[in-house]
Formats: C-alpha cells, structure tokens, sequence
C-alpha cells in the first residue's frame, strides 16, 4: 500500500536530481510518473534507472518552452488517463551577470525557465484538475524564493515571483478539492549546480564553486547541504490524499537558513 | 516497517486533540511513546483506545510546572531508555481580553502553559539529545504565531515567542544532529477549543460559531484543519528523512498564513 497509489504525475526536469529522486519517491508509493528533461538519451537511461516499467513515461523538451511544459501535461494525461500531481521543478541560473549589466534577452531567458515554465505548466494542469476537483501542484522554488544574493537576479526574482503565484493559485482553487504549494530547498549540489556553479560563484563575488557552496551551507543552522531525497519526501507528502488541507505553503527545506 | 522504528517520543497534552494524532501516528510509524496528560482518567481512556500495548505509556502531570515538565523528559527515558523525539504540545490560553483590559494572570497563565512548558520541556530534552547527537523538537506553536488577532494577545504573543525559541534553539544545535521545527496550524475545533473558544469568541466580538467561521473564511480551503494534518508534518519532521528541515515555522492552514 503505497501513499499514492492510483495517482498520476509528471515532473518538469525529472532526469536528474531533484525532479528524479521526486519521481522515484511517487513510483515507490505507488503513482504512475512522466519525467522530462532536453535529452532523449538521458531520458532513455533514467527510465531504465527508475525500473518503473510501463509505470514510468519520458518527454523529451525544453521545460522553458511553452510547447514542452504543456506537452507534458498532455501527454501524461494521453498515456494514463489523467494527471493527479503536477511537479513543476525544472530550473536553474542560467544567466549570471548584475541588474545593471543584463541584457532584455538573457533576462527574458531566466524569466521563461524559471517563472513563465510555471505558469505554463500550472494553468494546463488547472484546466484538467479543475472540472475533476481532485489535484496537487507542486512548484520547487528555492531559499532564493524569500533571499537575495548579488548576481543571479533573474533566478532571485523568478523564485520570488513562483512563491507569489503559488499563493495566488492555492487562493483560487482552495475549494475545489487542489493545493498548491511550493518547496524551498537550500543549496543542493545536483547536476545543475554544478553545471552552473562556477559562474554564479564568480557572480556572486565569491572565489570559486567550493567557496559558494560554502557560503550557503555556512547560512545554514545545519552547516550542510540539503539532499535531493529530503525534498523528495516533503513533495510525496504534499501530493499525498492526507494533506488536502496543506496549501499555499511554502516548506521550506533549507537546514534552518530561511528566517520566515 | 515504520519511518519511526526504534524511536521514542514524548508527547504533552496528548490523551486528546492534537497531540493525541501526533501520538497515533508515530505509534502507527514504529515508535514508543510517552503521553502526557492531566487527568489519569483521560490517560488511561486515551491508553485503552489506542490499543498500543507497551508502545504506549501514559505520564500524568500539569505542564505548567517546571519540575513536572523536567520529569516527563526523565520519565521517557526510564520507560524505553532514550528519548528521540519532544513534542511540548499542550497549550492554550484562558480569559481572554482585549489589551487594555488584559490582566497580568491571563498573560502569565498563557506565557507558561505555552512558551516557558515549551522551553522547559526542550531544555531537559537538550540534555539527553547533545550527547547523543540525535533529536527532534517540534513546538506547537500556531497560525497565530504568525500572525495577530485582536482579543488574544496572551496566546499571540506566547506563540510568537515560541517561533523565536525555536529558531534561535536551531541555530544551536543544527551541527549537534538535533532539529527544531515550530508547528503553526490553522483552525482546529479540538477539545481545547471548544472549552476555550467562547471566551476568546467573546473577546473579539464574536459568537463561538462565528470564530470558528473567521478561521475557515480567512483559509484557502474555507474549513478548519484536523488534528491527522498536523500529525502528517509531525511524522515527516521526526523521520530520517526530515533530517534537513531546522529552524521552520511549518503552516497547516489551509492556505491562511502570508509567509
């Protein structure tokens, strides 16, 4: 008997990471999951990683796309019937550089990831989980969602601004059988960091990628960085039948670093 | 196989309401707990109709006193031999008056019965977690730990206190292995409340069904909360996987909270 047994959800970003150890977390309690990510390779090998079986679905797109992010939802209510939890957790610094140094487009670009993917994502599943009364959106925002750090503004304003919709949206369906809510992990070291760490170490005005995770974990009451496993299981309990009456929350899960 | 085999937990206020879920629900997880309540009569109810056997033990005493307090902890300990998890979950607040009407009782009589039972019970707690580098220290604070309400400023400002004992306790002892979350939830019509509320009701001009009507209306959800939700966040606070979670004030409100 597993938490989510019968459910279905898709998960934005689900290869690697965060949105994989969420995803095997709903496969182990039983739901029905589509992972995406940009490589059909990578795809290939996460579903054999997962050993889901027929379980388990892969599509293949760019989640700072719209045609992507409401594929997926499509494509996950095609293959299974419907779809229960929708993880909206792709993201990332993908442009360093400060407020007064960033162009339209690279702002426009870490909009579209990390803000409008959101958006996307969340209104195509409202309009499925609306007429059902039944569903549970979960948005990864970060510890950035509620700080500041110089140099990443376009990551810090699109958290800011997930936590805000997040809110809105929990507002307007809280009768209607679905939450919304948001996690706020701290600093983790996936794959995207450290893709993208040693920019926004030099962004930052910190030495290098092992001082910027330094910083953040000194931030931190637990003086460490969090793991993909401890989101994981906060996101198994949000999307559970148990927590119909969690929404609009934003969990942190950040080793004590948030002061609110 | 439960989240919380092997575990020990120590629950105030727990033959009833909240802390009586929280109680079911690690039991249910594997561990042993301790409840703690006022009235033998009500503990032994409580005992027999959790069918726990000797997963569950039953301590009488009043929170309001340290000594008491103190030895709950102790009591744990001797019981099932560690203690893993602390759960200062009594609390509540009586004669209930606006500010500049409040009497001097009803703020101590608030202060003690939620913030310095909380302190108390974390404090001797401490000293069994640092050595063994393992705990996990939920307070029940509140929506109103967060936030005001005219009417019930002994309990606003003892669950404002709490949030702050509770961050500061995190930054403490977050390398020590320990946690410490606060618990705000929303509404929630238990025993408690319904002894309490229509005093409080009263104080802010209310009847005791429109109290309770304010809590659903200013949620998402538009009703209250139960006690299985926050007992939900409790069980996943006091599991391993709940190991990177130090210092949050953690809503179960409905979507009520603004932060």
């Amino acid at each position: 008997m597993g938490k989510l047994d019968g459910k279905v959800a898709c998960i934005t970003g689900g290869t690697r990471s965060i949105g994989r150890a969420m995803a095997d977390a709903m496969l182990a309690e039983g739901a029905k999951v589509v992972v995406n990510g940009r490589d059909p390779a990578k795809g290939e090998k996460c579903l054999e990683e997962m050993g889901g079986g027929d379980n388990a679905g892969f599509f293949a797109g760019d989640a700072s796309k719209q045609e992507t992010v409401e594929g997926l939802v499509d494509f996950t209510i095609d293959r299974f019937g419907q779809l229960d939890i929708c993880c909206l957790n792709s993201g990332g610094v993908q442009m360093t550089a400060p407020v007064a140094q960033m162009s339209d487009e690279e702002w426009q670009l870490e909009v579209d990831w990390n803000l409008n993917h959101v958006f996307w994502g969340m209104r195509r599943a409202l309009q499925h989980m609306i007429p059902r009364q039944s569903g549970r959106i979960i948005v990864t925002s970060s510890v950035e969602g509620k700080l500041g750090k110089p140099g990443i503004p376009g990551y810090v304003a699109c958290k800011h601004a997930v936590n805000g919709l997040v809110k809105a949206a929990a507002q307007e369906v809280g009768t209607l059988g679905i939450t919304v809510n948001a996690v706020l992990p701290g600093i983790i070291e996936t794959d995207i960091v450290r893709e993208t760490g040693p920019d926004s170490a030099i962004a930052m005005g910190v030495e290098d990628y092992d001082a910027m995770i330094a910083l953040f974990t000194k931030e931190a009451a637990l003086k460490r960085p969090n793991t993909v496993e401890e989101v994981a299981a906060v996101a198994v309990m949000l999307a559970s039948d148990a927590a119909r009456n969690m929404t609009g929350c934003l969990f942190p899960i950040d080793g004590g670093t948030l002061p609110y | 196989m439960g989240e919380l085999d092997g575990r020990v937990a120590c629950i105030t206020g727990a033959t009833r309401g909240i802390g009586r879920a929280i109680a079911e629900a690690f039991v249910r997880e594997g561990a042993n707990v301790v409840i703690v309540g006022r009235s033998a009569e009500k503990g032994q109810q409580a005992l027999d109709e959790m069918q726990a056997g000797d997963a569950a033990t039953f301590v009488q005493g009043d929170v309001k006193e340290r000594a008491s307090c103190e030895s709950f902890i102790d009591q744990t300990v001797e019981r099932y031999g560690r203690i893993d998890i602390v759960v200062p979950n009594a609390g509540g607040a009586s004669n209930h008056a606006p500010v500049a009407e409040m009497t001097d009782e009803a703020m101590q009589d608030a202060l003690v019965w939620n913030f310095w039972h909380s302190f108390w019970c974390m404090r001797k707690a401490f000293s069994y977690m640092i050595p063994q580098q393992f705990g996990r220290v939920m307070l029940m604070s509140s929506l109103e730990g967060k936030v005001g309400k005219p009417g019930i400023a002994n309990y606003v400002a003892a669950k404002h206190a709490m949030n702050g004992l509770t961050k500061t306790a995190a930054q403490e002892v977050g390398t020590l292995g320990i946690t410490v979350n606060a618990l705000c939830p929303g509404g929630i019509e238990t025993d408690i409340m319904k002894e309490e509320g229509p005093v409080a009701a009263k104080a802010m001009g209310l009847t005791y069904e429109g109290l309770l009507d304010v809590f659903a209306q200013e949620s998402a959800v538009k009703r209250l909360n139960e006690v299985e939700d926050v007992a939900l966040v409790a069980v996943l606070l006091a599991s391993d996987a709940g190991g990177g979670i130090t210092g949050s004030l953690i809503s179960i409100d409905g979507g009520t909270s603004p932060y």
